[in-house]
């Protein structure tokens, strides 16, 4: 099993509802859908790495066996061009009939709370259209970013991060099927750095384990240093130094280079803002001005304004409130 | 100039693309393009050759047509071209086989800046429509390759900019002509023909000839028949004019240009406030909140069809970016073009590729393509540091194909 090389969240991800570990209640309830052959709308909420996307794909495969694929369409509403296309993709997916003794066809609709209101009263008056013959999987990260009227439609289930325990218990199986050592520490440190996120432990147990065959408490913050895209941080460095030529060529390797979104590059600075070791930890700029200079650029530049030109901005106000303090 | 005579600017059109003057940048460039097609494999099925009059863009093409022997199709701006025009005289002849005698085709548009949306009714539309069908290379010239209705135009062809000639080139050229038409003429004579026409070789040809009429020799004082030549303001006196205004005024008055693209000065003016603002980090903080600014207002405008927003991001970043605070004393910048507008047209291509990719994977993850750059895929790099066939294993094996691999983990 050990010797295919695959992503390992992949590799490990239950197939099968039977397979889930965790979420005891959710489970239970699950399989009583597949036992009777119904079920209603579902709207599963709770933060990444819970086992929400895990939890629509192996009710699908416990509803329809081997050839779950044929009757479940998965979207990703962050990835669809807009509602239209949304809407399109389903259309034209709910006009067959399911294959097999189960009466309805699968759509699992992944980041349902990206979607504006807009789009989700359309995708509401979609599920209604097509509930003869298909049920919804909606996933979010945040219940309440979801509309009411389609709240109300669902059955809403609330996944909670595995709790430590079982957590390193699943990370410990993964190590010993894959042969590896890990230290005691070293599992804690991944949990730790994963906040409950197992798909984010999980990828940094794989990491570590190819800096060593044994996982020690430094390989995991090895790999986990190498893994933050060091550009952001080298170029808030550049930012808070004043040298905003610098700062614009980072920002171009990953806007250019590495094919990131602005929004991406937003949520990465985001994160680095708040990290204890940010460069920006200055004595003089506090935290909710940096916070407001980033949320506002997230606005915008979901409103569709320019990344380059809205990320620049940021930046400048950022060296601008750095020397500020220093002069 | 007698009446039989032929311009010279058309008798000493260079027939060889070697023998085009100065612009060598362009020209490799260009040659590049060209070979591309002889291959059987465009990079681009058309070339936007653009810069100021008189600087080779037509003649290039001419010496390609008489290099290649091929037959050159040509239209400019005195030609209607309405769509009907194009679609007899290019079209027809742009996909069937060529006349006896000529070994291919090559189709000139000149001066595509000159359509007028409204009197060459669909003429754009069909001039896109040859660029797609077309079997043979399609080149078109303009002076102001940033005239907002040449967008579309733009990005599907090859953007080959030749500058102003150097004023030694223009003065070897008219020695060349000079020596074959049998005149004798001062360096100093060639000299000041090639200062007055500011690098514009055809009219250089035509003020020597003008001059040369009916006589052997030319000497200084018969310079005082030519007319001061005009330059045309570009997007770098524009830029130069906004950002060191001394007055928010000054910079406003662009804005009255008739044919400013305003999206493509934002981006020069982001590119080059930067290197005119150093080193202070106020004036750059102040420049580029207006600039910010002025981007939101375009994207509002556009998205909610809210022109009267269109007056204050032309404010915004004219009169705005030259009201910010602790500007620093005047200094000469060479402004740059836009870099992000080169790379994002170098790495289209490349582009293209890692979105496919990364869709690909993304979804036999059951994730967003988001989540799969900034969750996923740093980690499969940390793996491909230190095992290379262990990561592009790994990427294999989310349906990325083996000729994507280089592009997704090359960041």
């Amino acid at each position: 099993m050990s010797s295919e090389i695959e992503i390992w969240v992949e590799k490990y991800r239950p197939r099968s509802l039977d397979e889930i570990v965790d979420q005891e209640e959710i489970v239970r309830r699950l399989k009583e859908f597949v036992r009777t052959k119904s079920m209603p709308h579902l709207l599963f909420g709770g933060p990444p790495g819970t086992g929400k996307t895990t939890a629509a794909l192996a009710l699908a495969h416990d509803l329809y066996g081997e050839n779950w694929r044929d009757n479940t369409l998965e979207l990703n509403a962050s990835d669809e061009r807009g509602i239209d296309v949304i809407r399109s993709r389903i259309k034209d997916y709910a006009r067959t009939l399911p294959i097999g003794d189960v009466p309805f066809k699968l759509v699992i609709l992944d980041e349902a709370d990206n979607m504006t209101s807009d789009a989700q009263q359309a995708l509401r008056r979609t599920m209604e259209l097509f509930s003869r013959n298909t049920r919804f999987i909606l996933i979010a990260n945040y219940v309440s970013k979801i509309i009411e009227p389609i709240q109300s439609r669902c059955a809403v289930f609330r996944f909670q991060p595995l709790p430590k325990g079982s957590a390193i218990e699943r990370l410990r199986w993964i190590a010993k099927n894959e042969g590896l050592e890990v230290d005691e520490e070293a599992l804690e440190a991944i949990w730790e750095e994963s906040q409950g996120d197992l798909r984010k432990a999980i990828n940094t147990l794989q990491a570590a384990s190819v800096l060593s065959r044994h996982v020690t408490v430094d390989t995991v913050y090895a790999a986990l240093g190498k893994v933050r895209p060091k550009e952001v941080r080298e170029m808030l460095e550049s930012a808070v130094k004043g040298d905003l030529v610098g700062a614009r060529e980072k920002l171009r390797v990953l806007l250019y280079n590495y094919g990131l979104s602005g929004l991406d590059i937003v949520r990465l600075v985001h994160r680095e803002v708040l990290s204890s070791k940010s460069p920006l930890r200055l004595d003089n700029v506090t935290l909710a001005d940096l916070l407001v200079l980033i949320g506002e650029t997230n606005y915008r530049i979901v409103e569709g304004a320019d990344d380059e030109i809205q990320l620049m901005a940021l930046l400048s106000k950022i060296a601008l409130l750095a020397k500020s303090g220093r002069s | 100039m007698s009446a039989r005579e032929l311009p010279w600017t058309e008798k000493y059109r260079p027939r060889r693309i070697l023998d085009v003057a100065g612009n060598e940048e362009a020209k490799k460039k260009y040659v590049a393009w060209i070979n591309s097609w002889v291959r059987g494999k465009p990079t681009k099925k058309a070339a936007l050759l653009y810069g100021p009059p008189g600087c080779g863009k037509t003649s290039i093409v001419f010496a390609t047509a008489q290099e290649f022997n091929w037959e050159l199709i040509e239209l400019n701006a005195s030609d209607v071209r309405s769509r009907e025009a194009i679609e007899a005289r290019v079209f027809s002849s742009s996909r069937t086989g060529s006349v006896a005698g000529y070994a291919g085709k090559i189709i000139l548009l000149d001066e595509v800046d000159g359509i007028s949306p409204r009197e060459d009714a669909g003429g754009l539309q069909a001039i896109l429509d040859l660029i797609e069908r077309s079997a043979y290379p399609v080149v078109l010239t303009a002076n102001d390759p940033w005239d907002p209705k040449l967008r579309p135009l733009r990005d599907v062809c090859e953007l080959i900019e030749f500058k102003r000639l150097g004023k030694r080139d223009v003065v070897k050229v008219l020695e060349s002509i000079c020596a074959k038409e049998g005149i004798t003429c001062d360096k100093e004579v060639l000299s000041a023909i090639a200062e007055n026409a500011k690098g514009d070789l055809r009219a250089a040809i035509n003020d020597l000839q003008t001059l040369a009429a009916g006589r052997k020799s030319i000497s200084l004082a018969d310079l005082q028949v030519l007319g001061e030549r005009a330059e045309q303001e570009s997007m770098f006196e524009v830029v130069r004019t906004v950002l060191t205004a001394k007055t928010p005024e000054q910079a406003l008055s662009v804005t009255r240009l008739p044919s400013l693209d305003y999206e493509m000065l934002l981006q020069w003016l982001s590119e080059n406030v930067v290197y005119q603002y150093e080193p202070s980090l106020q004036a750059i903080a102040d420049a580029y909140d207006a600039l910010s600014w002025a981007d939101v207002m375009l994207s509002r405008m556009k998205r909610e069809q809210q022109w009267a927003l269109l007056s204050y991001a032309l404010e915004l970043m004219t009169a705005g970016v030259a009201s910010a605070r602790q500007r620093p004393p005047f200094k000469f910048v060479k402004y740059n073009f836009p870099e992000k507008l080169r790379l994002l047209s170098r790495m289209k291509e490349q582009r293209e590729k890692f979105r496919r990719a990364v869709r690909l994977a993304a979804r036999n993850l059951h994730v967003s393509t988001s989540t799969f750059k900034t969750e996923i895929l740093p980690y499969i790099k940390v793996i491909y540091e230190h095992d290379r066939k262990k990561g592009e294993e790994l990427l294999e094996k989310l349906g990325v194909r083996r000729e994507d691999l280089e592009v997704v983990l090359r960041g």
